[in-house]
């Protein structure tokens, strides 16, 4: 996911509980992004001097050279502590410089990957009245309706064998080929992926078998069929 | 004798809970059963408003519960009927007054004595709601015709179920027949179909119901009221008498009446 455009600022400098966080932009160039932590620093210094600072490096990896300038520069410019370093789950970095602290290179062997068990997908049983939340990791077949004020989320296909009528989102993982099945169609809300629908006003044509919602053109389509 | 108990409940304040609690208390009781009614709402007392009792209350739930009193002691005859009688809630206290191990062992020792246990049940979802769904065998879900009533009821609906409710009935209240027909009210068909559970009986609006409030007398005393004709219905059919609802619809009623003298 890229968070910042060609031309947005190299950094962002948020604040949350535990104090100031420092998140460069993934495609910003080292130099820009020690350049301008000193330029928002020196700006003003009064208001960060004393406090800690998160740097995190989810979205960039950093050689720990470049760590260490940016801590240097902090410190330098705002009297501003790196508290921590956060780190996603991008290892590699982190063993490429223990390595080179041993003079050994280190190398992970993961399990293999195929023995993981594939999610299964979770049927209910039930009518999912408001309130209620189901939640899968792949499809999600719903036995019976899904009532306003119900959740229903599947990284896969939702199934509805019902009216839904509550808010259903498939592909919630970003799966824009995820589609929903209902007998009918009238929610509140529909979301597929990381597109939200609302019903359009008025009334809708009384499917004959059942609907499906998919995303066609960047846009949620309801088909009666 | 093994009575039964009810917990009335609704999700939403303002339903008609404790009017309903009073009339099908009161319209069984008329019938005969001996008849007992808690107020469960602790901290907002009004179930003995409803009936018109409140100046007998000596004792209260909470003072059952923690042993200050016996259970026969707290509770408050009604005026008219011998065999109707009101467990108050205390005014002074909070909710967590009371567990629901409490209220089970309260419910399982008034059974013994009485054939219909009601429970009124306060707003909400929360301990209070907890508290008095424990016990019960049979909830009555109270609704009006407005989706804000409508979504809670459904939310409670669900909750019942999750603690192992087995019985589950709906009372569709303040049902104006009229706005209905001009398609401004969701209509009882529309209710039941999204909700799912088995009708219990339709009360129409009417503004006896504010009257027989502030009287302290239960509409069902009233032949004349339609909506104490309604709720003595639903008395029956807790009973188990068959009685098919749509007569409960007075305008379809007047419309029949209406199309065989146009013949």
């Amino acid at each position: 996911m890229t968070m910042f455009s060609e031309g947005g600022p190299p950094a962002q400098i948020k604040a949350d509980r535990d104090g100031f966080v420092l998140a460069p932009s993934p495609d910003a160039p080292i130099s820009a992004i020690v350049e301008y932590v000193e330029k928002r620093l020196r700006e003003s210094r009064d208001f960060f001097f004393g406090s800690k600072m998160a740097l995190d490096l989810r979205e960039r990896p950093f050689r720990p050279d470049e760590i260490a300038a940016l801590r240097q520069t902090m410190e330098e410019a705002g009297g501003v502590k790196l508290a921590e370093v956060r780190i996603g789950d991008d290892h590699s970095f982190v063993f490429s410089w223990v390595g080179q602290q041993l003079g050994v290179a280190l190398k992970e062997y993961k399990e293999s990957g195929d023995c993981a068990p594939k999610p299964q997908p979770v049927i209910v049983r039930t009518t999912c009245r408001s309130g209620a939340r189901v939640e899968s990791p792949a499809e999600c077949v719903v036995l019976g309706d899904v009532n306003p004020g119900a959740e229903v989320l599947a990284a896969g296909d939702i199934v509805v064998f019902g009216n839904l009528r509550g808010m259903a989102h498939a592909g919630a993982w970003g799966d824009r080929s995820a589609r929903i099945w209902a007998l009918s169609i009238e929610p509140n809300q529909i979301r597929i992926a990381d597109l939200v629908a609302v019903p359009p006003k008025g009334g809708k044509p009384v499917p004959k078998r059942f609907e499906m919602a998919e995303i066609r053109e960047d846009r949620i389509e309801v088909t009666t069929m | 004798m093994a009575g039964k108990t009810i917990v009335v409940t609704s999700g939403k304040g303002g339903v008609g809970k404790t009017t309903t609690v009073a009339n099908i208390g009161t319209a069984l009781a008329k019938k005969g059963h001996n008849v007992v009614l808690i107020d469960a709402d602790i901290g907002l007392r009004n179930l003995d408003v409803v009936m018109g009792l409140e100046n007998r209350i000596v004792y209260n739930l909470v003072d059952i519960v923690e042993g200050k009193c016996k259970s026969a002691q707290a509770m408050i005859r009604d005026r008219k009927l011998s065999n109707l009688h009101v467990i108050p809630s205390a005014q002074t206290r909070e909710k967590d007054a009371v567990n629901p191990a409490q209220m089970k062992s309260l419910c399982a020792e008034l059974t013994e004595q009485f054939d219909f246990v009601f429970i009124d049940c306060p707003a909400g979802i929360e301990r209070g709601f907890k508290n008095a769904i424990a016990a019960a065998d049979v909830a009555i879900v109270v609704t009006t015709p407005e989706v804000s009533a409508i979504r809670d009821a459904d939310r409670v609906i669900g909750l019942l179920e999750a603690n192992l409710v087995k019985e589950t009935h709906l009372i569709v209240n303040r049902v104006n027949q009229k706005m209905v027909k001009k398609g401004d009210m969701m209509s009882v068909g529309d209710i039941v179909t999204l909700l799912s559970v088995s009708l219990l009986g339709i009360i129409p609006e009417s503004e006896d119901v504010v009257v027989s409030t502030n009287r302290g007398v239960p509409l069902v005393h009233d032949r004349s009221s339609r909506p104490g004709i309604a709720y003595t219905k639903v008395a029956a059919r807790l009973e188990g008498e068959e009685i098919p609802l749509d007569e409960d619809n007075g305008v379809k009623l007047m419309d029949r009446v209406k199309r065989f003298f146009m013949g």
